[in-house]
């Protein structure tokens, strides 16, 4: 991965313990800063204290899911305050669309590698958020998939 | 009462289902062996010239592990989206058999058993003879 990575954390919200930690390890060898939660309040807990540089979180956390935490951070629909790559393992279209529109900037479909999972950080990282208005929706769909 | 052991509760699970557990954890043991490998590239600037010839080529080895849980792992994932999705089986006595802790623990979760709390997630390396 060709990305300065330093200073940058990413925050890990999963449930699933063998992909928490292969996410963990893997941004951690590629330089970054990782927080991990395990449920969807304690990733918001975490997340109203501290402002990662970029969110990968589980569609369906326990206690509160991903669209959740994302309307509690984001409760106007407006951008949020760091790129957020939302991933599951069964994400249909309106999931992807909710997303977004809920200030996600990116889905991933599990199962992925870990060096999928970083090039997506990175990109993520690396590109600036798209205007809601010059990018509509179905131009996200073809691209997220 | 406590909640039962993972000998105790009879698992069973979907072929799909079990390969998607096993590419996980193959891609997680694949991360160690990155992490490993950097570890080791990390030491090497440490070493006297001479002794930097026996690492390389344990990094070497490290690397050709790492592509080989990588491919394996991604073996297991796309036979995950190929097994039919009514064909199950058991899984219970082969989690038993193994011996790692916080493997077991892990694989015995993701397969819909009750979770264990870890009092101590540093003993992720234990050997759990049970």
């Amino acid at each position: 991965m060709n990305f300065n990575t330093r200073g940058l954390e990413v925050m890990v919200a999963e449930n699933d313990r063998a992909v928490l930690e292969m996410l963990q390890i893997r941004l951690d060898v590629a330089g970054f800063r990782t927080s991990m939660a395990r449920t969807g309040r304690m990733a918001l807990e975490t997340l109203r204290n501290s402002r990662p540089s970029a969110l990968v979180i589980e569609l369906n956390l326990p206690e509160m899911n991903a669209f959740e935490v994302l309307e509690a951070l984001n409760p106007r629909g407006e951008k949020m305050p760091f790129p957020t790559l939302v991933m599951s393992k069964h994400l249909a279209a309106e999931d992807i669309q909710r997303a977004i529109r809920l200030g996600a900037r990116d889905c991933m479909a599990k199962p992925f590698s870990g060096a999928d999972a970083l090039e997506r950080v990175a990109r993520m990282l690396r590109k600036p958020a798209p205007s809601p208005v010059l990018a509509p929706l179905v131009s996200h769909r073809a691209a997220f998939i | 009462m406590g909640a039962p052991s993972r000998v105790e509760v009879e698992l069973e699970a979907s072929v799909a289902a079990t390969f998607d557990v096993l590419a996980w954890e193959v891609e997680l043991a694949g991360a160690r062996c990155i992490q490993l490998d950097t570890i080791v590239g990390e030491l090497l600037q440490t070493m006297p010239v001479e002794q930097r010839e026996r690492l390389l080529e344990g990094m070497h080895t490290v690397d050709l592990l790492s592509q080989h849980l990588t491919s394996l792992s991604a073996f297991m994932r796309r036979m995950s989206e190929e097994a039919p999705a009514q064909a199950t089986t058991p899984v219970t006595r082969a989690l038993a058999d193994i011996t790692l802790g916080a493997l077991a623990d892990r694989m015995f979760t993701a397969f819909g058993g009750e979770e264990t709390v870890i009092d101590n997630p540093t003993d992720s390396g234990d050997v759990d003879l049970f």
